[in-house]
């Protein structure tokens, strides 16, 4: 069931590396009878930076947009779509059980947050907001049997003990909502294994190593595309294979998409407000 | 050869820190068999934990791992003890910012740092900040973004400007937070 009212966090990769991202996002939601109100004024959700140089300021930080969800929007459900910024949230959410870690934050925030936001990533809206049986009736254009290899990478479900992510070393949903819509999800190895995340700003080089041990496994299991629902992972697995190709001229390229680009081409969403031009790696072809 | 002297110290500090228990931790290794990075420095997660528990400070120091972590949770997911291991690495990298023991030669540490100071000044982390004053600092690094640089931005992959947020409630929350933090640390309590 839909026509639901969730708050939205971009988070700051939305607004800078990955714009396709946001707008496919917003364009699928709006496709799928779901309103999304941004959190105003949202500050960064602290990334991964503040949990290696403060820990009480990087619980703080989402804990305080969730505060804002329940008491200001007044919303019982928070869309976080970028993998790294759910992670924070759902980190931030379950330390404050501890009673003394929620004194600390309560401090920091100014008030008190109860508890009253459900946090959900990417697949989270599709699978479990929308339901796969709501998804189903809106698509207009499903993909034929376009083979798929779903990259979970880290943040979507560990640890489970935050996330509650079902399997953890092998997760499915993401391959049960591009099923629903025409593709055929793949079995393979490296599904939840590191991208290398934001070492691409400092040690390209193991991060080519990661991301080339993932493509190639991905090809090998007859991948025509891998589907992503983090802008890291994205900007890495795309970005970085033009890199792999300088060194490696007969590497073959496999297209990285954000699931929201997947479902939005599905469900009729335009190829502006999708995005398509901004891949490194050519898409026009699979999600013609 | 190295010898080793338990002192408990180290232990006792990350411990502190983080409310995580390094002495749990009884060697199976998950840990270090399913961490991307391991194969890249010198020291591998359990071996970390190890010097740990033997409060060997200088040898983790020394080595490059903490600062290649790419915080993927994997070592904590899997540990049979459930011991957040991520967690205390987090919290080496803490230690060592504080006590001038950052590795020379991990670029990664000052990224963090760059990243850190780029939301708490704008309320936003700026991705085109970070690499301008990486470049800056580090100019051997400009190398690296000479071919994808250019290719994102003429994609429109990249939008080079920022939209703040809300920067004077993030200076209030990083001033509360690290003056309690700070507090807490002279007390000898959790850091």
């Amino acid at each position: 069931m839909s026509a639901k009212t969730l708050a939205y966090y971009p988070g700051c990769s939305l607004h800078g590396t990955s714009g396709e991202f946001d707008s496919s996002f917003k364009a699928s939601a709006r496709a799928l009878d779901l309103t999304l109100q941004e959190i105003p004024d949202w500050e960064c959700c602290g990334n991964t930076a503040a949990h290696s140089i403060n820990r009480l300021l990087s619980v703080a930080l989402p804990v305080n947009e969730l505060a804002k969800v329940e008491q200001d929007m007044k919303l019982d459900a928070l869309a976080v779509p970028c993998a790294a910024c759910f992670s924070r949230f759902k980190t931030g959410a379950h330390e404050i059980e501890d009673e003394g870690v929620a004194a600390d934050v309560s401090a920091v925030v100014g008030r008190a947050y109860n508890g009253g936001v459900a946090v959900q990533n990417l697949v989270d809206v599709y699978h479990d907001t929308v339901g796969l049986e709501e998804l189903a009736a809106k698509v207009t254009r499903p993909f034929e049997g376009l083979k798929v290899a779903c990259y979970y990478g880290c943040l979507l479900t560990r640890p489970p003990k935050v996330t509650l992510a079902e399997d953890p070393e092998y997760p499915t949903h993401m391959d049960a909502v591009v099923k629903t819509i025409g593709c055929q999800p793949l079995d393979w190895n490296y599904k939840t294994d590191c991208c290398g995340a934001s070492l691409a700003l400092t040690e390209q080089g193991i991060v080519d190593d990661l991301v080339g041990r993932i493509i190639t496994d991905a090809r090998a299991c007859g991948a025509e595309a891998i589907a992503v629902a983090c802008p890291l992972c994205q900007v890495n697995l795309d970005g970085r294979q033009t890199e792999i190709l300088r060194k490696q001229s007969d590497w073959k390229s496999v297209p990285v998409i954000f699931l929201s680009q997947l479902v939005g081409r599905a469900i009729g969403v335009d190829d502006k407000a999708l995005g398509l031009k901004k891949h490194l790696v050519d898409v026009t072809a699979v999600m013609a | 050869m190295t010898t080793c002297t338990p002192s408990g110290v180290l232990a006792t500090k990350v411990g502190a820190g983080c409310a995580e228990n390094p002495y749990k931790c009884y060697q199976c290794k998950k840990c270090s068999t399913g961490c991307p990075v391991a194969r890249y420095a010198g020291m591998h997660p359990a071996q970390i934990m190890r010097a740990v528990q033997l409060g060997q400070y200088d040898m983790i120091f020394e080595d490059k791992f903490i600062w290649l972590c790419t915080g993927c949770e994997t070592c904590t997911t899997r540990c049979p003890q459930g011991i957040d291991i991520a967690a205390i690495i987090d919290e080496l990298k803490i230690i060592a910012r504080r006590d001038g023991k950052v590795h020379p030669d991990a670029p990664s540490a000052a990224m963090l740092k760059l990243n850190y100071d780029s939301f708490v000044r704008w309320g936003r982390m700026w991705e085109v900040e970070l690499i301008t004053r990486d470049v800056l600092k580090r100019p051997a690094s400009a190398k690296a973004w000479l071919s994808l640089g250019p290719k994102m931005l003429l994609k429109g992959k990249v939008n080079p400007t920022l939209k703040k947020g809300d920067a004077a409630a993030m200076k209030r929350m990083v001033q509360n937070a690290e003056s309690i933090t700070n507090a807490r640390q002279q007390k000898g309590g959790p850091a």
